[in-house]
């Protein structure tokens, strides 16, 4: 059943009655019953060839904490990790999710589009499972380096033919809005940031790679506390030595994302504070070549690595 | 005979599918077939060996540590790295925080649901502030008239849920309130870690991580904490699990043959030793006995190859394949691994804060040693195994020493042959790995749910799972909550398994 405006202002109607306000105060409370209402917008997870790592990344939430999260803010129809309803239950809960028309549809894990009984769900393939439930979905997000861009699973030899989310639904013809939010995991506060976004109503500004700009705007190079070593040339050769860690492969020169500012995990520590360099988990081309480690450990020290634009 | 058929399997990692014949109230063959698949093993051939702990780690988010660990063991090994202590003691410490993690999460968001009456707490009339919010959230859940209210919560298979409604409001606060505990071992892991899922100082050679005071302090407060919730909360939650379903220490016995391969090095081997254990009987690890299989798994080929000359040829059509899991075995067995595993063989070495700690718990439940081959059994030692390793990790926190180094020299070696063992949340973990020219040649791994989740092997004996799955009774008309309370009593993880 779709709920509308009138439905809100009916609704209003009868608690401004009970509450004794003035008739005034209808507009008003609606708008508040509709933003809670949409608040509860559900949401239904689904999960490809993933590693359940952003699913993990989410109970990371910070604010709202994951308990609010599932009992104020979500309307979590289906999850496979967090989901009571386990076989024929499930089965049914997926079915229920997919015929509502309000659902956000959020996908972790890449499509195997060469190989699709490499991953399977009921009698089903994950790629006919999430073409039916795209089509049914007012909006898709695209969690992690895996759904956003093909991660590791379509890293160069990639056996099942693994493809992103995005292009995967194009190629079957479906056009919905769709967000990416790359990371290795994707963090928290991408993805709870969006999915909050997106249940209110509208939908956050984007780069041309549907990625939302409050998170992935800046290369994190930028704001990095090395910097200053970069930019007077100090650079660390092996792993364990001061500079900052460039010509050890660090990618952070070509990555848009905001670690450096806001760390991870409640903004404890993050890649480049603990001396690791930036993978680059957040660029589309995550893992992709085989050809470019991510640590120069073994060669001549005196390049720096490649800078493909991200 | 009834088939009963549980797909998707939920509240695990990953997509399982388990098969089950039923007759007589009673299940009598059983088949566990993983279903998806990614292909690690030919995404890291040509790569540089130092990118495996990076690689790796994305097999798993609920355990990358483990992965990490055991990739980065396996290219010490073979390129003939040494390690500083301090990386040692690092590793152990945010291994040891990822398994605190993934045990809490186990009992409370994966498994607890399947011993509580989610509906009870409608009936709450208490005072704790998060239970009157959680009953407010249901009655307005139920009041919207949506179709699926209280989600995820709600609905669950028809079951002997428990009528004991202060166990349900117990349980269902810890669900709540364990979920800020296991979000902080992860911050514990990623003090040391970088970030956590997938961390980002862990390279063969070391930790890259600088130790300072402040660091080691942050860490130490947060384990106070936790380790509070485990030994207050978690463990008793647990013994009264298994005082209000006693049955299920009599269901879900597997074949009784442990393997473990051993964890958390200390100066004189692995706090938690490695071994095979079978019919009480308790034998020296020997890795050279491991052969996997692949009859009834989709890849090409079938003949047991040790990891070494092992080989990962996807064949999505194979005839009398079932799962995308390959089966492992020891000398031809197959084997249970996880704590259930890695306790019995510390308790039969001899280690003295295992000797005592299972020695109580049997005392507490009034069960015998065989007590523990059971559902119950299995989730009483994976919360007897996070108290332990919590408490031994503040003596591995006191043994850093601040102004030493962390990583360790990188020498030159550019081939050679390796293997990382190491011991996951859920089991034994192996990487096996051959370096040509900086590069990696072949690249193997065998993942604690390969072991419990495996198929059947050659001579079509069953894999541990399924073994014991079957002579679990069943109510008429059950919808399988029976098959799956044993099934997640050992924990699957299926994008490990498969990978
Ligand atoms: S460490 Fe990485 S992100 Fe930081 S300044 Fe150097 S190259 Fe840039
Ligand atoms: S710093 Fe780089 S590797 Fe680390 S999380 Fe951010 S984008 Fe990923």
């Amino acid at each position: 059943m779709k709920i509308t405006r009138r439905t809100f202002l009916k609704d209003a109607g009868l608690v401004v009655g009970i509450l004794g306000l003035s008739q005034s105060a209808v507009p008003q409370v609606a708008e508040a019953l509709e933003l809670l209402a949409s608040g509860r917008a559900p949401v239904l997870w689904l999960q490809g060839q993933a590693c359940s790592g952003c699913s993990i990344s989410l109970l990371n939430s910070e604010s709202p904490s994951p308990a609010d999260l599932l009992t104020r803010y979500l309307s979590l129809y289906f999850h496979h990790t967090l989901s009571a309803a386990t076989g024929v239950a499930a089965r049914k809960v997926l079915e229920q999710s997919i015929a509502d028309e309000r659902t956000v549809l959020v996908v972790e894990g890449s499509v195997p589009a060469g190989m699709p009984k490499a991953c399977t769900l009921g009698d089903e393939t994950f790629n006919e499972l999430l073409i039916r439930a795209a089509k049914g979905a007012q909006a898709v997000v695209c969690v992690g380096a895996c759904a956003s861009f093909g991660g590791i699973p379509a890293a160069q030899g990639n056996p099942t033919g693994a493809l992103d989310v995005p292009t995967f639904l194009q190629q079957a013809g479906i056009e919905k809005p769709v967000i990416n939010l790359p990371g290795c995991p994707t963090h928290p506060a991408w993805s709870v940031g969006t999915i909050l976004h997106l249940l209110r109503g509208s939908l956050p500004e984007l780069d041309e790679l549907h990625r939302p700009k409050a998170y992935y705007n800046e290369l994190l190079h930028d704001q990095c506390p090395l910097f200053a070593k970069y930019q007077i040339q100090e650079f660390a050769r092996l792993p364990g030595e001061d500079g900052c860690l460039f010509k050890l492969g660090c990618q952070g020169a070509i990555t848009k994302a905001d670690c450096s500012m806001r760390g991870w995990n409640g903004g404890v520590n993050w890649c480049v504070r603990t001396r690791g360099v930036c993978v680059g988990c957040a660029r589309p081309e995550f893992a992709r070549d085989r050809d470019y480690p991510f640590y120069r450990i073994h060669e001549s020290a005196t390049n720096g690595p490649r800078d493909k634009e991200s | 005979m009834a088939k009963v058929i549980i797909d998707p399997v939920t509240r695990i990692e990953g997509h399982l599918r388990i098969d089950t014949e039923v007759s007589n109230q009673r299940i009598v063959n059983a088949w566990s077939k993983g279903e998806m698949f990614r292909g690690f093993e030919a995404l890291l051939k040509g790569r540089d060996p130092f990118d495996s702990p990076v690689i790796t780690q994305r097999i798993c988010g609920v355990c990358p540590v483990s992965h990490a660990v055991a990739s980065c063991k396996a290219v010490e090994n073979s390129l003939g790295i040494a390690i500083p202590e301090n990386a040692r003691l690092m590793r152990n410490l945010i291994l040891g925080s990822n398994y605190i993690a993934s045990h809490l999460t186990h009992f409370y968001q994966l498994s607890a649901l399947d011993f509580i009456q989610a509906e009870a707490i409608l009936k709450y009339r208490g005072s704790n502030r998060s239970l009157r919010n959680l009953r407010t959230w249901v009655e307005q859940e139920v009041a919207s008239k949506k179709i699926l209210p209280a989600a995820p919560f709600l609905p669950h298979l028809k079951g002997d849920y428990p009528k004991d409604q202060a166990w349900n409001f117990r349980a269902l606060q810890h669900y709540l309130e364990s979920l800020d505990i296991r979000k902080d071992a992860h911050t514990m892991a990623a003090l040391f870690g970088g970030k956590m899922p997938h961390t980002a100082s862990m390279l063969a050679g070391g930790v890259t991580t600088r130790l300072t005071p402040d660091l080691v302090e942050n860490f130490r407060v947060r384990l106070l904490r936790i380790r509070q919730f485990i030994d207050e909360t978690y463990l008793p939650d647990v013994l009264q699990a298994a005082k209000l379903f006693k049955n299920y220490a009599d269901i879900g016995s597997g074949n009784a043959i442990y393997l473990a391969y051993g964890v958390f090095d200390e100066k004189d081997g692995p706090f938690l030793p490695g071994g095979l254990l079978q019919d009480g009987q308790q034998r020296p690890l020997e890795p050279k006995k491991i052969a996997e299989q692949t009859f009834h798994s989709y890849y090409r080929e079938g003949s047991p190859r040790h990891p070494y000359q092992g080989e990962t040829l996807p064949d999505a059509e194979k005839d009398n394949a079932y799962s995308w899991i390959k089966a492992p075995r020891y000398a031809g067995m197959p084997c249970e691994v996880g704590p259930l595993a890695r306790l019995m063989i510390a308790y039969k070495s001899g280690v003295a804060p295992v000797r005592k700690r299972v020695a109580t718990l049997l005392a507490q439940l009034g069960w015998q040693e065989r007590h523990l081959n059971s559902v119950l059994g299995r989730h009483a030692t994976r919360a007897l195994e996070t108290s332990i390793i919590a408490e031994r990790m503040e003596l591995w926190l006191d043994q850093l020493t601040l102004a030493n180094p962390t990583v360790g020299e990188i020498p030159s070696t550019t081939s050679g042959q390796g293997a990382g063992l190491t011991e996951a949340p859920r089991g034994a973990l192996g990487h096996w790995l051959t370096v040509e020219q900086n590069k990696i040649d072949n690249y193997q791994c065998i993942v604690p749910s390969t072991w419990n989740f495996s198929p059947a092997g050659q001579e079509g004996e069953p894999g541990p799972v399924e073994a014991a799955l079957i002579g679990t009774p069943v109510a008429t008309g059950s919808q399988g909550l029976e098959a799956a309370r044993v099934v997640r009593s050992f924990d699957p993880c299926i994008a490990c398994a498969i990978h």
